[in-house]
């Protein structure tokens, strides 16, 4: 018996994402088609994920998958000190006190900034993912993308609510 | 044997496992398809530590969507609750003063009182009106949820499970929080006119939803309603006249509401939010007490030489608004301080009545005079997660108050005006109280699928005391798609204000009949208690089982024992030395007069079927069984009808059957809701009514992707309660001016349909 519970709780901890956090974490890969990057001489895609509790999503998901035909990396940092280069940023909801000085870091790196914090696209975020009416749904904000170079197909626009300027970095 | 029996358990978890891991796998999907998937529906109730998905709570939980709330048909808040929510009941009552104009519900057959209503997570005010007559809620008072505009409304979660050791009084049968839309909603209005079977009960309803997006996500909000509502008459005909006919009015009253919800969030860049929400709400409400023939009184005919038919005038204001403001600090410790002022005034004036003891100088129109109630609630509330445990506590402040105004003199004196004697001098009162209260709830996560929350929430009142009540909840996934929960807790409900301080006089057949407050001098001397709290012990077991992820089963048991519960006395007859000092015949109590204990199970099948042309049908069958036993008659003196009413008084079973279906521009709603049966008690004999089942369908179509048009309608096949069987009294009977119960759970107006058209810009 002592087996059966030990197995079912094995389970437990393989299958119980929430699809949320899951359509999430696959979104911040799914619109890397949709962008064009400046040149780039890495031979992997690198997602950072910046302060995150659900770290093993991010791993589960992208285990063995590609990404603009490079294999997937994935790097967590704790404090943005630590970023290294990388293609996508994702900032958790937990690193909203320092938005400010964490997206001033990242100035003229060319990085794509995602994150589900509140206003994100408006507080100087590149793509803002919320959840309304039990969808996902995306915001782009897309003077700021334009300022780090980034070329965002249209087809990627015509699905997301885009800001046309007024990005605030306050 | 034990090999054999590991394999077969072993196996059972597997199979159970294994229809989820199949179709787990949507890397491969495009992303136009990963933002049409609908995901979970998360609840903010049933816990302070953050939202959840209503498929791993610990305590049973049901969500209503506002495209659930759009594809029903219905324009009250009240309506939508019974549509949706098995053991959910709101009966249509006539002819009983105060409640025919503010509707009461109930939840397992409980009092109304012992739900608490919240809007956007804060506690909600009860109306002013105590339900004094012999209707499902006598002796309580409720929030009018009919208050709130559906189109306002983004989604409403239900707690079927006690919670006062997190929300405090009320929450005992379970906890409404009504979330009003926030922000990336359309613009919409609709307009909706119908009638009944018998082509009366006219209405139209006029919504509209305005949103402006502020900076952030935030926004400003506006919803108004109007409302006209036609009454409908089911009476039966007068036996007391010589040439009987239909004298009385029997069903829903005219009323015309104005209504309008407010709802805004000010986010700041600093992720300091200011949120405020506000209800406005205007209803004028007419309904008749029983006909008074030209032989009723000798004086009747000095202004009426045909008999009169008194007409009560309810005109209700009821208002709250809500400020606040959040944040977060450095330390990540979320804070939150809120404020919410609610009140509800009743003003009743009768027409068309007289008051015998002016004779012919009697006014035809009284003011009776006014009820009103406030409610004042701050709230401090901190939050911090520490890794797997999440910690939220808080402070709570509320002020009280409750008010009876005296209405004409003309209303009162002697007797006072017939169908609804004003309140006298002797009523008017001005009573207040506060109460303040330490809560903490914790949720400790041992590993996704196992957790336990406890919760422990201490109340001052200045009335009547202290308590102090605790919750503990857990659940645990045995597989992936099998979760077993479970809560224990103990609750209270505070006596109201209004029970606590309401009093008045009415003459009745030539009887004076007062209700008196347990301190009146006349109730300490047949030997009144100072009202105490009603306590509660709550146990919820019980079972989600995710058979698909299309496809859930959940199955729970609950056992509410309440101590203490407070009903409201029959009339008792007086001594003659107590008649003469008191100038009373009757007298009637609020007191702590029962134990009660109700139990039953909730089993509720949720399935979504996705077919290969893209239609789609989302189909509910959910049996609520619940059964309420009064365990102990304290002052021993309540009625053989008192006691039926709580015990036979509502359905014990309830069973829906709801259903979606979705196909390009046409969508159609079929519900089909079956009551079992119910008892009223009349003069010592117990009447029975018979199940019955309803059946309601909408059926919409989009004519272009903004404007939708939709028929349909409400007990379409117009089913009746059956008539009183055996009973035929002057007011009540199968051939007579009251031929239905007023305790029917769907009232019995009959047939409803309706033309609804809505735009989204």
């Amino acid at each position: 018996m002592l087996k059966i519970i030990l197995i079912s709780l094995l389970l437990t901890n393989i299958y119980a994402y929430q699809l949320e956090n899951k359509l999430k974490v696959l979104i911040i890969g799914k619109v890397a088609k949709y962008i064009s990057w400046q040149e780039s001489d890495e031979d992997m895609f690198i997602i950072t994920v910046l302060r995150d509790n659900d770290e093993n999503l991010f791993d589960d998901i992208y285990q063995n998958k590609k990404i603009k035909h490079k294999p997937v990396s994935i790097h967590y940092i704790d404090d943005i000190t630590q970023l290294q280069k990388t293609d996508i940023l994702y900032l958790s909801p937990s690193n909203s006190k320092k938005l400010p000085q964490i997206l001033e870091q990242l100035k003229n790196k060319n990085i794509f900034t995602i994150s589900d914090i509140r206003g994100f696209a408006e507080k100087g975020g590149m793509m803002q993912i919320y959840f309304a009416s039990q969808r996902v749904k995306l915001k782009i904000n897309l003077e700021n993308t334009q300022q780090e170079n980034f070329k965002i197909k249209s087809s990627l626009l015509r699905i997301s609510d885009v800001l046309r300027g007024n990005s605030t970095n306050e | 044997m034990n090999k054999l029996l590991n394999t077969i358990t072993l196996s059972t978890f597997l199979l159970l496992s294994h229809s989820l891991q199949a179709d787990d796998d949507i890397f491969d999907e495009s992303l136009e398809d990963l933002l049409s998937m609908e995901t979970e529906l998360k609840a903010d109730i049933g816990s302070r530590n953050g939202a959840k998905n209503i498929l791993e709570s610990r305590s049973p939980i049901d969500v209503i969507t506002s495209k659930q709330i759009k594809s029903s048909g219905l324009t009250s808040l009240t309506d939508i609750l019974r549509y949706f929510i098995a053991g959910f009941n709101a009966p249509e009552t006539s002819v009983a003063d105060g409640s025919d104009h503010i509707r009461t519900f109930t939840l397992r057959g409980m009092a109304p009182d012992q739900v608490l209503v919240l809007i956007n997570g804060k506690r909600v005010h009860t109306s002013s009106l105590l339900h004094v007559n012999g209707t499902i809620g006598r002796g309580s008072s409720n929030v009018d949820i009919d208050t709130i505009i559906p189109i306002s409304i983004q989604k409403i979660e239900i707690l079927r499970d006690g919670a006062a050791a997190q929300y405090g009084s009320d929450a005992i049968a379970g906890v409404i929080n009504i979330i009003l839309k926030g922000a990336n909603h359309k613009n919409s209005f609709s307009i909706h006119h119908g009638r009944r079977l018998e082509n009366d009960g006219k209405s139209l309803i006029t919504d509209s939803f305005l949103t402006f997006p502020l900076r952030y996500d935030g926004f400003f909000n506006i919803s108004l309603q109007a409302k006209s509502q036609e009454q409908t008459n089911r009476a039966g005909i007068d036996k007391r006249l010589e040439h009987p006919y239909v004298t009385t009015h029997a069903g829903i009253p005219d009323s015309k509401n104005l209504l309008a919800t407010l709802n805004t969030e000010i986010a700041q860049f600093d992720n300091i939010l200011l949120y405020s929400s506000a209800i406005i709400n205007y209803r004028d409400s007419e309904a008749s007490a029983f006909f008074r023939p030209s032989d009723h009184n000798e004086k009747t005919t000095l202004l009426y030489p045909n008999g009169f038919l008194p007409l009560l005038n309810a005109k209700i204001i009821d208002t709250s608004l809500t400020v606040g403001i959040n944040g977060e600090l450095s330390n990540e410790i979320f804070w939150d301080l809120s404020n919410v002022y609610g009140y509800n005034r009743i003003k009743y004036y009768i027409n068309n009545s007289m008051n015998y003891s002016l004779g012919a100088l009697s006014p035809t129109s009284f003011y009776n005079g006014s009820l009103s109630f406030s409610q004042n609630t701050t709230n401090l509330d901190l939050k911090k997660d520490f890794y797997q445990l999440k910690i939220a506590g808080g402070l709570e402040y509320r002020y009280e108050s409750y008010k009876i105004d005296a209405g004409d003199k003309s209303s009162y004196i002697d007797g006072g005006a017939q169908g609804f004697p004003g309140y006298s001098e002797e009523s008017d009162i001005d009573k207040d109280r506060y109460s303040y209260a330490l809560y903490l709830d914790t949720t400790y996560l041992f590993q996704e699928g196992l957790s336990l929350e406890g919760a422990i929430r201490y109340e001052n009142y200045s009335d009547f005391g202290s308590t102090t009540n605790l919750k503990l909840a857990s659940d645990y996934r045995v597989v992936e798609n099998v979760l077993l929960r479970a809560s224990l807790s103990t609750g209270f409900r505070a006596p109201s204000l209004a029970q606590s301080n309401y009093s008045n006089i009415a003459t009745f057949g030539g009887v004076r009949s007062g209700t008196f407050q347990p301190y009146a001098p006349i109730s300490q001397e047949l030997g009144a208690k100072a009202l105490k709290a009603e306590t509660s012990k709550h146990l919820t077991v019980g079972t989600i089982y995710k058979v698909t992820n299309s496809t859930t089963i959940t199955i729970d048991y609950f056992l509410t024992d309440v101590n203490d519960k407070i009903i409201l006395s029959d009339p008792q007859t007086l001594t003659q030395e107590q008649q003469h000092k008191y100038k009373v015949e009757k007298i009637s109590c609020f007191t702590n007069a029962i134990d009660t204990r109700t139990y039953g199970i909730d089993i509720k099948l949720n399935k979504k079927i996705i077919f290969q042309n893209s239609s789609s049908l989302d189909l509910t069958l959910w049996y609520n069984y619940n059964k309420n036993r009064v365990l102990k008659n304290i002052t021993k003196e309540n009625s053989f009808e008192q006691i039926d009413r709580v015990e036979n008084g509502q359905p014990k079973h309830n069973i829906k059957l709801l259903s979606r279906y979705e196909r390009n521009k046409l969508t159609y709603q079929l519900n089909l809701n079956a009551f079992s049966n119910y008892a009223q008690v009349i003069n010592n004999e117990k009447y029975w009514f018979e199940k019955q089942l309803i059946t309601d369908l909408d059926i919409s179509y989009k004519i272009t992707n903004d404007i939708s048009i939709a028929i349909g309608g409400n007990n379409i096949f117009d089913s009746m309660p059956n008539r009183w069987d055996g009973l035929s009294s002057k007011y009540y009977g199968y051939d007579t001016i009251k031929p239905y119960s007023r305790y029917s759970p769907f009232g019995y107006s009959g047939a409803y349909y309706y033309i609804n058209i809505s735009m989204e810009f």
